[in-house]
């Protein structure tokens, strides 16, 4: 055989193997949620079984999981549109007047990436405890805020700092306003950008753990935290906290698929365009 | 949006640039004061009341009996045997998990470049499926993996007679099982930006190295290494700030056992707050993380920071 023949099936056999590494773990929970328990506790991992859907049943009628799924969606909703307002307002304007300052401010809100979660989770859990917030989706929704949006204002501010000047000088020479031309000339071009906003701060708050234990309580707990409550207990339900992650997890997978370039672009703010 | 205002064209031009910029000054005041003032209440407020609570010795609930200890909760962290090892298990735990997922996701990313970019393409979708599952549910897809009895990885070292291997449950195996599992979530984040890295790299430069007679590890080190060095940065500094802040995963797997064997300083500085009830310590803990992060990830910050404004 040659030495290009062997290159060729390492290379391959590489990547076959980080293909199963990569799938069957998820796979296996995917199926667990089909099986039942007798299926799912055997010595060799069973690939025929008869499919149910009692774990599906189970998780929206006999556990609070429906409720947990609203929850997380109005927070990350409510988290999301937030950031986003906020972010595309204060990097326009941090941007397109010639400031001074405008590059320390935005190295200043890359900074707060910095910040750990969990020194900002126990304060704002004090604080939002003495307020009498603590159960209300308050809290999360402005943990995710606190989070993101930082890291939003910084991202969008390199795209706008990408748009050529003239565009906007042209605009307004044509007659519009400042905020005219901001509508209808700068906003359409950093799309990609708030695309970008857009999914990091989704996806973040829909997975976020920390904030939402303690922010939250029974009748407020986000889908993690219900999963987290599932797990935590002594004996795990395998079937059920199956399904649940299931159906947590497979829309992510699913969007992922469409957002990755976003994700690519928005996490380096646009750094590895070169 | 109906009321275009059809002003002369000189206008613009005639007017005084000072009243001009003066005029404009206040509008981007007001575009930027929403989202300053919202970092200052939900960022800055917080940490500066975590800086204030961490120098007294009070639990939650009795804020009344709050002594002020002025810094000897940090003293305390520094003769906390528990602390310290947090404190180590989270730089192993970084330095092991940020090292696997570099050489993995820069070898996978390199390695999925040299094939057709059809393939290439559909692969690293596929690879990509981990990326957006939240971490607690990573965790709970990997305790099932671990299951010492019913679990796939110790299925699987069956077959090489090692399901001796303590995985979970051994305070010597343990963390590095839980790197494993921070390694399968953020290997396809690293592949993801480090491809999109790689599609810039003009294919001159390949074409340069091939007629100069570089094999592919001389390409690689001279020619593609190098030139990914700004996205190398920015991923080694996502991603040790994200190992360094690990939380979910240790919650999810172990809860920080066996033994504090797997405690991070942030399940540590949890713990001291709601298991302990030692508010002000736990603070104090969550500022040390602080500390440690702008000192260990600050440089490299401003590094790429200033590299992003002069291009």
């Amino acid at each position: 055989m040659t030495k290009r023949a062997l290159v060729t099936i390492a290379k391959w056999l590489v990547i076959v193997l980080f293909l199963l590494w990569t799938v069957v773990p998820i796979a296996l929970i995917i199926v667990n949620s089909f099986k039942r328990a007798k299926d799912i506790f055997t010595d060799v991992p069973k690939i025929f079984f008869e499919p149910t859907l009692d774990n599906y049943v189970n998780a929206f009628t006999k556990s609070d999981f429906g409720l947990y799924f609203i929850n997380s969606t109005v927070v990350a909703v409510c988290s999301t549109f937030i950031v986003i307002v906020l972010a595309t307002f204060a990097s326009y304007g941090l941007t397109s007047f010639e400031l001074r300052f405008a590059n320390s401010v935005a190295n200043g809100f890359l900074v707060g990436k910095l910040v750990p979660g969990i020194a900002m989770m126990l304060p704002i859990f004090v604080i939002i405890n003495a307020v009498g917030l603590r159960g209300t989706l308050v809290g999360p929704v402005l943990a995710h805020v606190a989070l993101n949006l930082p890291f939003a204002v910084w991202l969008l501010m390199g795209f706008f700092r990408d748009i050529p000047r003239e565009l906007e000088h042209a605009a307004m020479i044509d007659g519009c306003t400042r905020m005219q031309a901001f509508w209808r000339v700068m906003l359409p071009v950093v799309v990609p950008g708030i695309a970008a906003v857009f999914i990091l701060s989704a996806q973040y708050s829909w997975n976020e753990l920390l904030f939402s234990l303690q922010l939250t309580t029974l009748e407020t707990y986000t889908l993690p935290v219900g999963i987290a409550s599932f797990v935590g207990a002594i004996s795990v339900d395998w079937g059920l906290s199956s399904a649940a992650a299931t159906v947590t997890m497979v829309p992510m997978i699913i969007i992922g698929f469409f957002v990755q370039k976003y994700i690519a672009e928005g996490t380096t703010g646009g750094a590895v365009k070169g | 949006m109906t009321r275009i205002q059809l002003a002369p064209r000189g206008r613009a031009q005639r007017r005084s640039t000072s009243s001009y910029a003066r005029k404009d000054l206040r509008l981007a005041l007001y575009l930027v004061l929403p989202a300053a003032a919202a970092i200052f209440i939900v960022m800055i407020v917080p940490l500066g009341f975590a800086l204030i609570a961490s120098t007294f010795e009070y639990s939650l609930g009795q804020e009344e009996s709050a002594v002020f200890v002025f810094l000897d909760n940090y003293a305390k962290f520094f003769a906390d045997p528990v602390a310290i090892s947090s404190l180590l298990n989270t730089a192993l735990f970084t330095v092991m998990s940020l090292f696997l997922c570099m050489l993995i996701g820069v070898g996978m990313s390199v390695l999925l470049k040299s094939l057709n970019p059809r393939t290439g393409n559909i692969l690293r979708a596929i690879f990509a499926m981990p990326l957006l599952i939240s971490p607690i549910i990573v965790s709970l897809i990997w305790r099932y993996m671990y299951d010492p009895t019913y679990g796939l990885v110790y299925y699987v070292l069956s077959w090489f007679g090692l399901e001796e291997w303590g995985g979970l449950t051994d305070t010597t195996t343990a963390l590095f099982s839980i790197v494993i599992t921070d390694v399968w979530h953020a290997v396809p984040f690293i592949i993801l930006v480090t491809s999109a890295g790689l599609t810039v790299i003009p294919e001159e430069l390949y074409e340069a190295a091939r007629i100069d007679g570089a094999g592919t590890i001389g390409t690689l080190v001279n020619v593609t290494l190098p030139l990914l060095v700004k996205t190398l940065i920015v991923l080694i500094l996502i991603r040790g700030t994200d190992a360094f802040r690990v939380f979910d995963l240790i919650y999810g797997l172990t809860g920080g056992g066996p033994a504090n064997s797997t405690s991070s300083l942030s399940i540590y500085a949890y713990k001291q707050a709601y298991e302990n009830n030692e508010m002000g310590y736990a603070m104090a803990v969550a500022m040390i993380t602080l500390i440690a992060l702008v000192i260990l990830f600050g440089p490299l910050m401003r590094n790429s920071a200033r590299s992003k404004g002069d291009s």
